[in-house]
């Protein structure tokens, strides 16, 4: 599904200029469950940004799906990305004016989706998401673990090929974490590749595999033993 | 899609309730001056839209050169008419004779009131276009007929029917009503015609109106054309311009040019210098489109810096949207449907500002304005007015906020840039620029309309009434008069005059004198005057004498004013005489045997012009003018002049004017424009400061940590209110330095216009500076106390 290779991205400041990935080369199979982890300023997001699509590397080839990525135009890049890719953020980013439901509802409408399929679809996921009594309310007034549980719904409506959390339970107490983690962990058990990126090692243990950054490069892989463990 | 942008705006909205207020209160403010410019606009351009047939209907002007010096008007000689009629028949469709619009009594039963109306040739129901109520369409066919107004006709008769009722015209002679007509709109050329007589009956009435018949010198007529279909007002023009010259050798030394001022050029560009035709009321649309487009710039101008300036609350949202699949273009859409939601918003409550504010507004602006709620047009100008404003106000901020990249705002390293506050800035430096150019520029209009004022008028014209005499019934009896006024004790004194005191009425030339270069073509003032008129004036004999009753020949004296010695070239001008240059039947000569101060008849921001006060010898007079005993009240003494004047007129109606207030209003025009000027510069600066208000808010918003850590670190409130002062004071200082130049040269350029006018000081330039300064430090140190003012513990730990 994700083909990366010899990836570069610099960053230039008036006189400097940062290697933040250099020659990076990753693959992602479809159905994988895939952390990367590192320490801060290695690399981790900017990675998870561009196999996001959100940013476009400097140098080398990205090939999501079979079409390749890099040098795309923003527009393009959006159109792309559109129903699928899901995105879950540490610090949950929904929208403070939109309710639950509306918040959910987003990613469908910009899908020009019709309204009677939209409700179906975010109730349908905000009933899995055990939030849909919840679904009149403001972001605001929910806990942290909600609003993470509407920003995965709001990552899974679209039924997208490829989620990707960043962090997603850095602002979350351990209970909460663990929750959404088992929430991740059964949306790749039904086939979504999630590609996330954390620092915490009792997270990397729910993916398959654990990619190892540091200085911008790739210095480690390993395997974890059983897909979809718990712990 | 659309709705869920609205919903996100509206809960923006309503979520900051404080911004909101400031963005739609501006928003509309600027819009409801704008509108309100918008409908004194149209209604000026639509003047005269009454007349089907506006673009072939046209008056006869005339121009003609005295000394060089080119006069242009309207009046035109009697001979005119059956000329362009016999020689220049297929130009026209219609051609109609006109007397000026004058008041009269008209008489029926107990009700006498007096009216303004014409006397005009039998096509003018057709011309005018006018509808007939009752009665005939062809009104004016019989001699001793009379048109009247729907108004004028329900005053008179009430519930009669007035058609073929008789009615008595100035308590001389009686007309017989064969048509009412609708009145014509306010907002056209004959509103003022509650009357129309046929011209044949002015023409029988008047001798010297038929001694004109043949007299190409005698300019007191009133021409207006309808060409024919085929034409042009060029064409016409070509043809017609050297009829008179060519008529007349007496006149030719003038170089009489006939040409036609068309419909459309009455009312808005009526006015010539020296020939030439240089606009009029046109320039006061365009000040007013000019005004009213800067004030919809500032109210934008907030909406953006506000928008702008509260960016980083909407990025998280841009990020968001971005990431999860919007487009940039669609981001586009949605900030501008934001915007055309509060624009909208903006609109109605301006709409409600405007109709609460018409009714004033038309009582400053002399205006019938009504709100067109009917007029689709007006519907349609105002979605494009909606939506034009909302691409003003929302595509800067649509464009800067849709433009933010989602990796840096979602990852919390978003910054605004070094410069990203400089639109904003220069925003801001764009409205005081032309906040401060306003003030200089009403503080100037009025400066220039005090120093008029405040210009000596030659004579005393507090306490001082003018009576109309138009009737008949006056002649013969002025001495009379005039004793039973003083006797009555509410007059000292009391003289007949053949003009208002304000107004000149007649010029006369064709006078030799001693000395009189050759070649001289003199035009003067002519005023025709009882013996006391300088002593009920006031005015000033500075050589010479008064007219005297105990010299008989004074009936053949004159008195000239100061302007008018100079322009004679008269050294000693007393015990000389005015000729008259006629040698076959001259007129007496008349001899000058005094000079008196010049006095302002006419505009006061021009120079007197060169006159003359003649002794009335054949009751010529228009007005009785009443020095009031200044013992009494003004009430008091016009209710016993009432007593004494219904004593010996009985059937004439008591009617009088204060002459301060008929020379105040010499001033109406320009006191409009200031006042109008003066209320949307209050209305713009108001506007500018709301937003300047609103960014200070927000600046100190953003600042409240570093305030804290500030005054942690020892800053007092002084130290803190400084420092957010300072960077707004500065950017207005700089606008003063923009607009001191641009309101120098157009408000200098606008007093070239006037003869007398003020000179301009630089202190008004830095009276303005400094009120615009203190108006910024005002507004900006409410907010900038309050946030100097919070305990820092509190700001640090919002963080």
């Amino acid at each position: 599904m994700i083909q990366i290779q010899n990836l570069k991205k610099s960053f230039r400041t008036e006189e400097v200029e940062t290697l933040a990935l250099n020659n990076v080369n990753l693959k992602v199979e479809e159905g994988e469950f895939v952390a990367i982890m590192g320490p801060s300023g290695c690399g981790k997001s900017t990675l998870l940004n561009i196999i996001g699509m959100l940013d476009n590397p400097t140098e080398g080839s990205y090939n999501f799906a079979g079409h390749e990525v890099a040098g795309l135009k923003e527009s393009q890049r959006t159109q792309l990305r559109k129903g699928n890719l899901g995105f879950v953020f540490q610090s949950f980013n929904l929208i403070d004016e939109l309710t639950v439901f509306e918040n959910v509802e987003l990613p469908l409408i910009y899908l020009k989706m019709s309204k009677s399929e939209r409700k179906e679809k975010v109730m349908a996921v905000l009933e899995r998401m055990k939030i849909a009594h919840r679904r009149n309310h403001f972001p605001q007034q929910l806990s942290g673990g909600q609003q993470q549980r509407v920003a995965i719904s709001r990552a899974v409506v679209t039924n997208p090929k490829l989620i990707l959390a960043d962090e997603p339970t850095g602002n979350l107490d351990s209970k909460n974490g663990i929750e959404v983690m088992n929430l991740l962990t059964e949306l790749n058990q039904e086939g979504t590749t999630i590609v996330m990126v954390t620092h915490s090692d009792r997270d990397s243990h729910y993916a398959h595999r654990v990619v190892n950054l540091f200085d911008g490069q790739i210095v480690t892989e390993s395997q974890n033993r059983a897909i979809g463990a718990t712990v | 899609m659309i709705k869920n942008y609205f919903k996100i705006a509206w809960r923006n909205l309503l979520k900051n309730k404080g911004y909101s207020i400031i963005n739609v209160g501006g928003l509309a403010l600027g819009m409801a001056v704008t509108l309100i410019i918008g409908l004194w606009i149209y209604d000026e351009l639509t003047y005269n839209n009454y007349y089907g047939n506006k673009d072939k209907i046209a008056q006869v002007f005339q121009s003609q050169t005295f000394n060089g010096q080119t006069g242009t008007g309207p009046a035109i000689p009697l001979p005119l008419e059956p000329a362009l009629r016999d020689g220049y028949a297929d130009y026209f469709k219609h051609i109609m004779m006109s007397s000026w619009t004058q008041d009269s009594y008209i008489k029926y039963k107990e009700s006498n009131i007096s009216r303004p109306g014409n006397y005009m040739q039998p096509i003018a129901p057709e011309f005018l276009n006018l509808e007939i109520l009752k009665g005939e369409k062809e009104g004016l066919r019989e001699i001793n007929s009379i048109m009247l107004s729907e108004s004028t006709a329900n005053a008179l008769f009430g519930d009669e029917d007035p058609i073929g009722k008789v009615v008595k015209i100035s308590n001389q002679y009686d007309l017989m009503v064969t048509s009412v007509y609708k009145d014509i709109p306010f907002n056209n050329a004959f509103h003022d015609t509650d009357y129309i007589i046929p011209w044949d009956n002015y023409v029988a009435r008047w001798e010297w109106i038929r001694e004109s018949l043949d007299n190409w010198g005698n300019n007191s007529f009133q021409l207006f054309v309808q060409i024919a279909d085929n034409t042009t007002f060029e064409n016409v023009t070509n043809a017609i311009i050297d009829v008179k010259k060519n008529a007349d050798e007496e006149v030719e030394e003038f170089n009489p040019r006939i040409f036609l001022l068309p419909m459309e050029d009455w009312h808005l560009r009526s006015n010539f210098e020296n020939g030439k035709q240089v606009g009029g009321r046109i320039k006061y649309v365009w000040l007013f489109a000019i005004i009213g487009f800067f004030v919809l710039i500032l109210a934008c101008i907030n909406f953006m810096n506000l928008s702008t300036a509260r960016s980083e609350k909407r990025a998280k949202e841009v990020g968001i949207r971005k990431s999860i699949g919007s487009q940039k273009g669609q981001l586009v859409y949605q900030f501008l449907s934001e915007s055309f939601l509060v624009v909208l918003f903006a609109f109605v409550v301006a709409v409600l500002i405007v109709l609460l504010s018409l009714n004033g507004f038309n009582e400053l602006a002399r205006k019938e304005i009504s709100f067109p709620w009917q007029n689709a047009n007006f519907w349609l100008i105002s979605l494009g007015f909606v939506l034009f404003t909302a691409l003003l106000a929302g595509s800067y901020p649509a464009l800067y906020l849709s433009s933010f990249r989602p990796v840096e705002v979602l990852k919390g390293t978003f910054q605004t840039g070094k410069y990203s506050g400089l639109p904003r800035k220069i925003l801001v430096v764009l409205q005081f620029t032309v906040s401060v150019a306003f003030i200089i520029g009403t503080f100037i209009v009025m400066q220039q309309i005090n120093h008029a004022k405040n210009r000596p008028v030659g004579y005393e014209k507090e306490g001082l009434i003018q009576i109309p005499t138009f009737a008949e019934e006056f002649s013969g009896k002025t001495d009379l008069m005039r004793n039973e006024f003083i006797k009555s004790g509410a007059v000292i004194e009391m003289a007949t005059s053949s003009s208002p005191t304000t107004r000149i009425w007649s010029n006369r030339s064709g006078f030799t004198w001693e000395g009189k270069p050759e070649g001289f073509q003199e035009d003067l003032a002519w005023t025709e005057v009882s013996s006391e008129y300088a002593k009920t004036l006031n005015l000033k004999i500075v050589e010479g004498r008064d007219f005297s009753r105990e010299f008989a020949s004074d009936s053949l004296g004159v008195l000239i004013n100061e302007t008018a010695k100079r322009y004679l070239g008269m050294e000693n001008p007393v015990g000389k005489f005015l000729k008259d240059s006629d040698e076959e039947d001259p007129n007496p000569p008349l001899k000058i045997i005094g000079v008196v101060e010049d006095m302002i008849a006419q505009s006061p921001y021009e120079p007197v012009k060169q006159g003359v006060y003649v002794y009335d010898r054949e009751d010529n007079f228009s007005y009785y003018n009443l020095r009031l005993n200044p013992n009494k009240s003004a009430s008091q003494n016009i209710a016993i002049i009432e007593r004494v004047f219904k004593q010996h007129f009985p059937d004439i109606p008591f009617q009088y004017e204060f002459v301060d207030e008929e020379y105040g209003e010499k001033f109406a025009a320009e006191e409009r424009i200031g006042s109008l000027s003066g209320i949307f510069t209050a209305l713009a600066i108001l506007i500018s400061c709301l937003g300047l208000f609103g960014l200070t808010s927000f600046v100190a918003e953003q600042r409240t940590k570093e305030i804290g850590v500030r005054k942690v670190l020892g800053a007092t409130v002084f130290n803190v209110w400084n420092m957010l002062s300072k960077d707004f004071l500065k950017l207005v200082i700089i606008s003063c330095f923009i607009a001191v130049p641009i309101a120098y040269y157009v408000m200098n350029g606008w007093l070239q216009e006037y003869p007398y006018r003020v000179i301009l000081k630089w202190w008004i330039f830095a009276l303005a500076m400094l009120g615009a300064m203190g108006i910024t430090l005002l507004t900006v140190s409410f907010q900038a106390i309050r946030a100097a003012k919070q305990n820092p513990v509190k700001s640090l730990r919002t963080e």
